[in-house]
């Protein structure tokens, strides 16, 4: 198609008005992390720090404890990405390669666990964990997480073993390799991208939690980022700066893994609302 | 093939064994829990109850009003953002890479950053308007309850319309090429290509994009949780925050999972048409 360079311009004009949305909070939110306790609470409130400072985010990290914070959610966030995709797996492979009876019936309700809300499972998920003895741990977290991760693991990687042709299987099983072979040696190292795309994306949901965390873990120590940033507003004195900083750390992981995905995401994520 | 009828058990199992323990019982202990089967008010007294709660009316009421105005803002911003991104421009890497920031945010960080930027001292809304001359006095927007919801709406706009973004812009890469040089051909303006092959091309995914995207916002928590605690009173309480506070704050626990089985059966009835179109499409 030819444009003329009015269209151009248009173009351009308004993709930099997006740019400048989206970065405004972000812009916000990192000048007031390097701002002093005092600046950040000064009105009228200042745009760029006036005397520069990381002095919150050595409180946070040291004097909160958000290094803790920051190490269980990768402990949580981790362990709900590594089961998910251990378990997944199989089923994926199971629901690709094989037509059995209850199929349908199975891949139906994983699409149909997807849409349930949260706060319909974390109650009862609080009297089951209490009952065996799971309940402020991180292993109760990890499952309860997996509850979410787990279906839409399965779902996607369904979709990406599907794009990997039967013939790459039954050419090994000629060979004499069992199914479980097959799945591990010629499947698995075609499926890989997005075996690491799905981990990611369970990753980065068990990441992002602040129900399951608030509902499941009390002891401070065992807090994940996001409820230790929650808590810290719900003390007594609300210190902005000290908020601001806990939240570019708690965004900074996230960030980073979806642009390193970004190739992904649109296969990734839209393409599994859209292929299934 | 031939000795293979258990193999694919084999393979399904584990997952469905850890669904059932870890969802499938949560999930039906909700539904019998719903009914009061420990006692109370007898069987669908909770539900009973529901319908002459002010406060789960006005929850209700919160998410439906919440849920049209979002989806509708991320659809619209959606749109125009993915047909900028669908554009051949230069640098466009850039520009992909931030309109997918926001919605990298967690959304309980995305509420705490929007409330202490709508702070009434120090935010920087305030501060910006008023240098603006928009206003005199700095305003306690998240105090007001009609400001409250405005803001909610806006800051959960910004966090998550960049997720029915890139569904759209996935169905924007999959319309021909072909039906867009036909279309020069017959000498269509861009007005007429886009309301005459884009938009009719497109609609399936926008129906996808607009059921996914009323999923996700009717079951949010943690921005409303961190940006107003559904505050102030309950002007931007909604579904999930009225079921965790009966459930862990008051301990009406029967009680609240009747008001949750009430969300995830309005849940389930928006997406069985979504459920059974994928189930067809793929086998």
């Amino acid at each position: 198609m030819q444009h003329r360079r009015g269209f151009w311009l248009f173009v351009g004009t308004a993709l930099l008005i997006m740019a400048a949305y989206n970065l405004t909070p972000f812009f916000w939110m990192i000048s007031s992390s390097f701002k002093t306790d005092i600046e950040v609470t000064s009105y009228p409130a200042t745009l760029l720090p006036q005397a520069f400072t990381t002095a919150a985010y050595a409180r946070i990290w040291d004097q909160e404890g958000f290094v803790l914070y920051f190490i269980n959610s990768i402990k949580v966030s981790g362990g709900t990405a590594v089961l998910s995709a251990a378990v997944g797996i199989f089923a994926a492979y199971g629901f690709s390669r094989f037509r059995f009876q209850g199929r349908t019936a199975l891949m139906a309700m994983l699409l149909i666990t997807q849409m349930l809300p949260g706060v319909l499972l974390v109650g009862p998920y609080f009297k089951m964990l209490s009952l065996v003895d799971l309940y402020d741990t991180h292993l109760g977290l990890i499952l309860a997480q997996t509850s979410i991760t787990l279906p839409f693991t399965v779902w996607m990687l369904k979709g990406y073993i599907d794009t990997i042709p039967v013939e790459i299987d039954q050419a090994a099983m000629m060979d004499g390799a069992t199914r479980f072979q097959s799945l591990i040696h010629c499947v698995f190292p075609n499926v890989l991208p997005g075996l690491v795309a799905t981990t990611v994306f369970s990753f980065l949901l068990a990441w992002g939690d602040l129900l399951w965390a608030l509902c499941l873990i009390t002891t401070p120590e065992k807090q994940t980022m996001t409820l230790g940033i929650t808590n810290l507003v719900g003390q007594f004195r609300v210190l902005w700066s000290d908020i601001m900083a806990a939240t570019v750390i708690g965004c900074a992981i996230p960030a980073v893994f979806y642009l390193m995905l970004q190739r992904y995401l649109i296969t990734g994520v839209a393409g599994a609302a859209v292929k299934g | 093939m031939i000795g293979e009828r258990w193999t694919a058990y084999w393979f399904v199992l584990p997952g469905t064994v850890l669904l059932a323990a870890i969802l499938g019982f949560p999930a039906i202990a909700s539904i019998l829990e719903s009914f009061g089967l420990q006692g109370g008010a007898g069987p669908a007294g909770g539900y009973a109850a529901l319908l002459s709660d002010a406060q789960f009316l006005t929850a209700s009421f919160n998410t439906a009003l919440f849920v049209v105005c979002v989806v509708t803002l991320h659809i619209i911003l959606g749109l125009a953002v993915a047909l900028l991104l669908n554009s051949q421009i230069r640098h466009l890497w850039f520009f992909r890479v931030v309109a997918i920031l926001p919605w990298t945010v967690p959304d309980v960080i995305g509420g705490l950053i929007f409330r202490f930027m709508l702070d009434p001292l120090s935010g920087g809304v305030n501060a910006l308007a008023i240098r603006l001359q928009l206003m005199q006095q700095p305003y306690d927007w998240l105090g007001d309850p009609d400001w409250a919801m405005v803001s909610v709406i806006m800051a959960e706009t910004w966090r998550g319309y960049p997720y029915p973004m890139l569904i759209l812009l996935a169905g924007l890469q999959a319309i021909p090429k072909e039906q867009y040089e036909a279309a020069a051909i017959d000498g269509a303006g861009a007005w007429a290509t886009f309301t005459n092959v884009t938009l009719p091309s497109l609609m399936p995914m926008i129906l996808i994009a607009v059921v996914l995207d009323v999923i996700w916002q009717c079951r949010l928590f943690g921005m409303i949780y961190g940006m107003t605690n559904g505050g102030p009173g309950d002007a931007t309480q909604n579904l999930s925050l009225f079921v965790y506070r009966q459930y862990f704050q008051f301990f009406e626990t029967s009680y609240a999972a009747s008001a949750a089985v009430v969300l995830a059966a309005v849940l389930l009835a928006v997406a069985v048409p979504y459920i059974r179109a994928t189930l067809r499409e793929k086998d």
